[in-house]
């Protein structure tokens, strides 16, 4: 059996990294987050439990040249990392427009060893193209490191979604086909352009941390049974797919009920929930 | 004489009833009131605060009544994009839960002692967790 892992989460309330009060202030301004407030490891752990959730994927994003800031730092991260090693993964982050993005790259696989980067090119304002990526995506081969892009629609207000469309990533997955990227959110709503990527490119996945305007229910069986063809998970995509929430906006248990009330064969809801992310993250035995 | 007390609580399912009737009895013998009336009361919209008997059987039946009442899945009007959260309302069968059973519950306070009976157990009633929460004992009196 694999791992259920939640490869899509930001710690932004955890209680540990959430005592400075302008902090989370700046938090919920840049992340478009509200009425939350910190909590502490107990309760995620207690969620989890319920949930049958093994791993999250802790995220922080770098928001340095165009904000002043983080959300949630990658020392951050450690610390969680370090609070809690039995049920969380961690991400580093890196403004792209930093003089010093290698650096903190650097020093955030080999010193602190955090598993993968996180990248919002909505938020962070670049295409995944942009030639001064190119330094970013070697640093991560050289490591071994995947990337998590946040893609499709953004909730914030200061960004645009251009930067996030699934097909920006083609280029980025032809070009560095050791690479190993996800489209966050299924790129949604363009979720045929993400279709497509994760058809053609080895190198490409995508995590299910979309959205529901409905249930988590009736919005999977929507994009994942009606819009998307009965069989595309089952024969086509299932090796692609990784759960992922975006927790706190979303509930981790709740996209999980989503997932769970989908028909599918149940292999392929083993690989979606857990199984791909260990492909994804390094963690298969090789 | 008004004494407050704030309690939490952790709990570790959607729907879990918890009792709280020690904290309740134990609140009231400290709070120095000999006469008058004891609150409690859940700080939240999704958990409320009910009296039942302790059994296991009742729990059972109580849970899939309100179940039946307010299912997980349905069309609800509270599932939408929630700007003022920055988050889907995905918790519409708690708040409707804890409408069913109340968020508060009340008792006489008489020589300094809480007046409950035997079979009233008293719940904080969990209808959205897990969650940490709050609930509040007052004790008013003389």
């Amino acid at each position: 059996m694999s791992m259920v892992i939640d490869v899509h989460v930001h710690p932004g309330f955890y209680e540990k990294i959430s005592q400075d009060k302008q902090e989370i202030e700046f938090r919920k301004k840049h992340a478009h987050w509200d009425l939350m407030s910190p909590f502490p490891v107990e309760l995620t752990r207690a969620q989890m439990k319920f949930a049958n959730v093994d791993k999250l994927v802790l995220l922080p994003m770098d928001l340095t040249t165009s904000a002043g800031g983080w959300v949630v730092s990658n020392d951050q991260i450690c610390t969680m990392v370090e609070e809690a090693p039995d049920i969380f993964f961690g991400f580093a982050s890196v403004d792209p427009y930093r003089e010093d993005a290698l650096d903190v790259l650097e020093h955030a696989f080999k010193d602190q060893k955090l598993m993968g980067l996180y990248l919002n090119p909505s938020k962070q304002a670049f295409f995944p193209d942009d030639p001064m990526m190119d330094r970013i995506y070697e640093k991560c081969i050289e490591y071994d490191k995947p990337i998590i892009f946040s893609a499709g629609m953004s909730f914030c207000d200061d960004c645009l979604m251009k930067y996030g469309k699934p097909l920006n990533f083609e280029p980025v997955a032809i070009k560095y086909p050791k690479l190993r990227i996800c489209i966050g959110h299924m790129g949604w709503p363009f979720i045929f352009d993400t279709a497509a990527m994760l058809l053609k490119y080895p190198n490409v996945y995508a995590d299910t941390s979309m959205l529901y305007m409905d249930s988590p229910e009736q919005f999977m069986h929507d994009v994942f049974m009606k819009q998307y063809g009965r069989l595309w998970l089952d024969n086509d995509l299932g090796d692609k797919i990784m759960f992922g929430s975006n927790n706190p906006r979303f509930r981790t248990a709740r996209i999980k009920r989503g997932l769970e009330s989908l028909d599918i064969r149940p292999e392929t809801l083993e690989k979606i929930l857990g199984g791909n992310a260990e492909r994804f993250l390094g963690l298969e035995v090789k | 004489m008004v004494k407050l007390t704030t309690k939490k609580v952790l709990s570790e399912k959607e729907f879990q009833l918890i009792s709280i009737r020690e904290e309740v009895i134990k609140a009231v013998e400290e709070s120095g009131i000999q006469n008058g009336i004891v609150l409690v009361m859940s700080a939240h919209t999704t958990a409320g605060v009910m009296v039942n008997e302790d059994l296991e059987c009742l729990h059972v039946d109580m849970e899939k009544t309100l179940d039946k009442m307010a299912p997980v899945v349905a069309d609800y009007a509270h599932s939408h994009y929630l700007p003022s959260y920055g988050a889907t309302g995905g918790n519409a069968p708690g708040h409707l839960k804890q409408m069913l059973t109340g968020y508060e519950v009340v008792f006489p306070v008489i020589e300094g002692k809480a007046l409950i009976r035997f079979a009233q157990d008293i719940y904080f009633a969990e209808f959205d967790g897990p969650q940490l929460r709050t609930y509040y004992i007052e004790v008013m009196g003389e």
